[in-house]
């Protein structure tokens, strides 16, 4: 590279940084010049259009409250203790429900809330999960207003009624 | 090498007592040389400036709680290609309120912010630091976070440390209710039984 | 007539024991906790004489979150979203230095696959930190044009990186045994696609940067920082080579299967300016994002189908002892120090030697006598990002 940069002040280094400048702006400029006709637009235009995001993209978490066994591996595994859950054991003689891999249902749980404001989306819940109830869905469009809305109790009535319009079994 | 250097250390450097730790699985852990630390300076000098084994660079100053003492570890590392090495040299404190130790920045730059960092967060003090200030934490903290017997101060600079409202204890504690609530409730149906 | 532009001559100052009392003063700058240039909330007091600095005092902990107390209450696997969030544009790395960590002391071996494509993961992850690194840093000096041509690229990247592991930029995705889930072919396919067009784009970073002279008198002879500078504070990484010396980890002190590839050693040669200056360290990242294509290329090369996950206890616990892991991270090379207790199965001590704490370290020896709008030059050339600063 030819481009000198301790200049002595003569008046040949005059002109060579001259030429030198001036090349170099224009090699430059074409390129940028090009982007005018011969780009094709890579923005997306949110919110008109919204990306298709992959298969494993870790959004915020969705539970299937009724298919969960209360093992409490989620709430162990999360590195930042935002699952809390509770449960209690069943009084005698009801029947035991199985769950959606097969495995019985034998506590009834009666508080399963995530704090979605100190999760990290990290997914490593998800991993232990057992039956494969608690999973990640595509949703990252979930900001309130306070801190407090952003809890998330998957027992709440709505909650199982939309999963029940959408699980058939 | 370890054993190496040990020798050279106790050679050079009179009052060092260097010994070598070297674990039985050494493809699982790293040895280690410990020093007397009182010596701590002379060692420093005698690593950067030597012929046999030099050390050009200082990596890390980490220091550990053991909660009878501090372990302070400094790795050194040489950059050469033909003779690349690093090693850890431990120095223990046994004091718990003031631990005390020689800079060596006079000899490793390198070791001042890391000098300020291990006072920080562990509270040991080093003498002749240019610049012996924090650097993590704020300038009027008090505490030393990475103590094992830390205690969170509960208000800083008129904020809390740990608001009630952000801790979520309804949340954690609803398992604990629920169970008051029931054995109340079985409570209540056993005396309307009797 | 007096006209009324006409202000006079002024009056030839006499050198009287008034003005002989005038002193002049450092004026103390703040380049403060929100600046544009200091890439993330890092404070510079600055003491200048009129243009040129005299003092810079680095004033850090801004982003402190203590994430080495916290790893203390977290078991090994949780530790990895922590360590992700330490340098956040590199966490792959990050990553992997943490896991190597852990594995060295549990005695795991990783299966052949998972390692070829944990160095094909690390090897992207070097070239979008440094597309960040180059995009960011042209747009301190003024133009803003290449930023986004940079960001183009880096999003092809981000996007693989978002159908592997499920996220953009905080992975969690390197795990301890191997890695989370596996590369799909078409994957692999976009991934050779990706490396072709990078090197084309390369060249025009090159005629649109590398030769322009704007650009080389803004960072050529400025910010030099010699060999004997580098190791008195310990620099490492592009900081060390864009200083001339021939230090790579990956050659040097080889770990992972980096012996079974080929690949130089990109190193400052000051053909341009001086050796040590802001321009060699630029170059030095960019001649590195084309070697990092080769090793790619060659990773695909040499895959094979096979398992990608070793079999990992369900509680990790290590034995008692310590392990100072070393990896070339694109920053420089990150070390971990992580001390455990017999059977312990949270880290007792995790020490993360962050390569940006020890080059923001270097700052005060290189600021004096400069003008400001070279110490910003400077401070975007050492390539600090200050999740890993501050930790």
């Amino acid at each position: 590279m030819s481009t000198q940069v301790h200049q002595t002040g003569s008046v040949k280094d005059y002109f060579v940084s001259l030429y030198e400048g001036v090349t170099s702006t224009a090699r430059a400029m074409w390129i940028t010049f090009k982007y005018v006709w011969s780009v094709k637009p890579v923005s997306i235009e949110y919110p008109e259009v919204r990306e298709v995001l992959p298969e494993r993209a870790r959004m915020r978490l969705f539970n299937d409250a009724l298919n969960c066994i209360s093992c409490t591996q989620c709430a162990m595994a999360c590195p930042v203790d935002c699952i809390y859950i509770a449960f209690e054991k069943f009084p005698e003689g009801t029947e035991i429900r199985k769950a959606s891999n097969g495995q019985a249902i034998r506590l009834k749980l009666t508080q399963f809330v995530i704090d979605t404001a100190l999760c990290c989306y990290c997914g490593l819940c998800t991993t232990v999960c057992p039956t494969e109830c608690l999973t990640h869905s595509h949703d990252y469009e979930f900001s309130q207003y306070t801190v407090d809305l952003m809890k998330y109790d998957y027992l709440a009535p709505d909650v199982v009624a939309w999963r029940d319009r959408i699980v058939k079994s | 090498m370890l054993n190496q250097l040990v020798e050279l250390i106790n050679k050079n450097v009179p009052g060092a007592n260097a010994t070598a730790f070297i674990p039985e699985d050494t493809a699982k852990l790293d040895g280690s040389v410990t020093v007397e630390a009182a010596k701590i300076l002379d060692i420093a000098t005698w690593l950067r400036s030597n012929t046999e084994m030099p050390f050009n660079a200082l990596h890390v100053i980490s220091a550990v709680d053991y909660v009878e003492y501090f372990e302070v570890c400094y790795m050194f590392a040489h950059y050469d290609v033909e003779n690349p090495r690093e090693v850890i040299l431990k120095v223990k404190l046994t004091d718990r309120v003031d631990p005390r130790l020689d800079s060596i920045v006079s000899v490793y730059p390198a070791a001042n912010f890391q000098e300020r960092e291990a006072f920080d967060m562990m509270g040991v003090r080093f003498n002749n630091h240019p610049d012996p200030r924090r650097i993590l934490c704020p300038d009027d903290w008090v505490g030393f976070p990475l103590r094992k017997d830390y205690v969170y101060p509960k208000m800083y600079n008129g904020m809390e440390v740990f608001p009630d409202s952000k801790m979520n204890f309804e949340d954690r504690e609803f398992k604990a209710r629920q169970d008051l609530i029931n054995k109340a409730q079985k409570a209540a149906s056993v005396d309307e039984v009797q | 007539m007096q006209s009324r532009w006409d202000i006079g001559t002024p009056e030839k100052p006499t050198i009287t024991s008034e003005t002989e009392k005038l002193k002049t003063e450092l004026l103390t700058l703040n380049m403060g906790p929100q600046h544009p240039a200091t890439h993330g909330v890092l404070r510079i007091e600055i003491k200048t004489d009129s243009e040129i600095v005299a003092h810079a005092i680095p004033h850090l902990g801004y982003l402190h979150r203590c994430m080495e107390k916290h790893s203390e209450n977290l078991d090994y696997r949780g530790v990895i979203p922590f360590v992700d969030r330490l340098d956040y544009l590199a966490a792959m790395s990050m990553e992997w230095t943490y896991v190597a960590a852990v594995e060295k002391m549990l005695g795991t071996e990783v299966p052949r696959r998972a390692e070829l494509l944990r160095i094909m993961t690390a090897e992207l992850q070097r070239i979008a930190s440094h597309l960040v690194a180059f995009g960011t840093y042209i747009i301190d000096l003024g133009p803003q044009t290449v930023f986004l041509y940079a960001f183009e690229m880096r999003e092809k990247i981000l996007r693989l990186f978002e159908e592997v592991s499920g996220a953009r930029m905080l992975y969690n995705y390197i795990w301890v045994g191997g890695l989370w889930n596996d590369w799909s072919d078409e994957q692999l396919a976009r991934v050779a696609a990706f490396c072709d067009e990078m090197e084309v784009e390369a060249k025009k970073y090159y005629d649109l940067n590398s030769t322009n002279k704007i650009f080389i008198n803004r960072t050529a002879n400025v910010g030099v920082m010699s060999t004997q500078d580098c190791f008195d504070f310990g620099a490492t990484g592009p900081v060390l080579r864009g200083s001339g010396y021939n230090w790579d980890l990956r050659k040097n002190m080889p770990y992972s299967l980096y012996e079974e590839f080929d690949f130089d050693v990109c190193v400052g040669t000051g053909e341009i300016g001086q050796v040590g200056d802001c321009y060699n360290r630029y170059i030095v990242r960019m001649n590195e994002v084309i070697q990092s294509i080769r090793i790619i290329r060659q990773v695909l090369e040499k895959l094979e189908p096979g398992p990608i996950m070793a079999k990992v206890p369900k509680i990790i616990k290590l034995p008692k002892g310590e392990v100072y892991m070393r990896h070339e991270c694109p920053r420089g090379e990150l070390g971990i120090h992580l001390v455990s207790e017999d059977g312990g199965k949270t880290p007792y001590r995790l020490k993360v030697k962050s390569p940006c704490f020890t080059h923001v370290s270097m700052l005060p020896r290189v600021a004096p006598g400069q003008m400001i709008a070279d110490f910003v030059a400077t401070v975007g050339s050492i390539d600090i990002v200050l999740g890993e600063v501050d930790r």
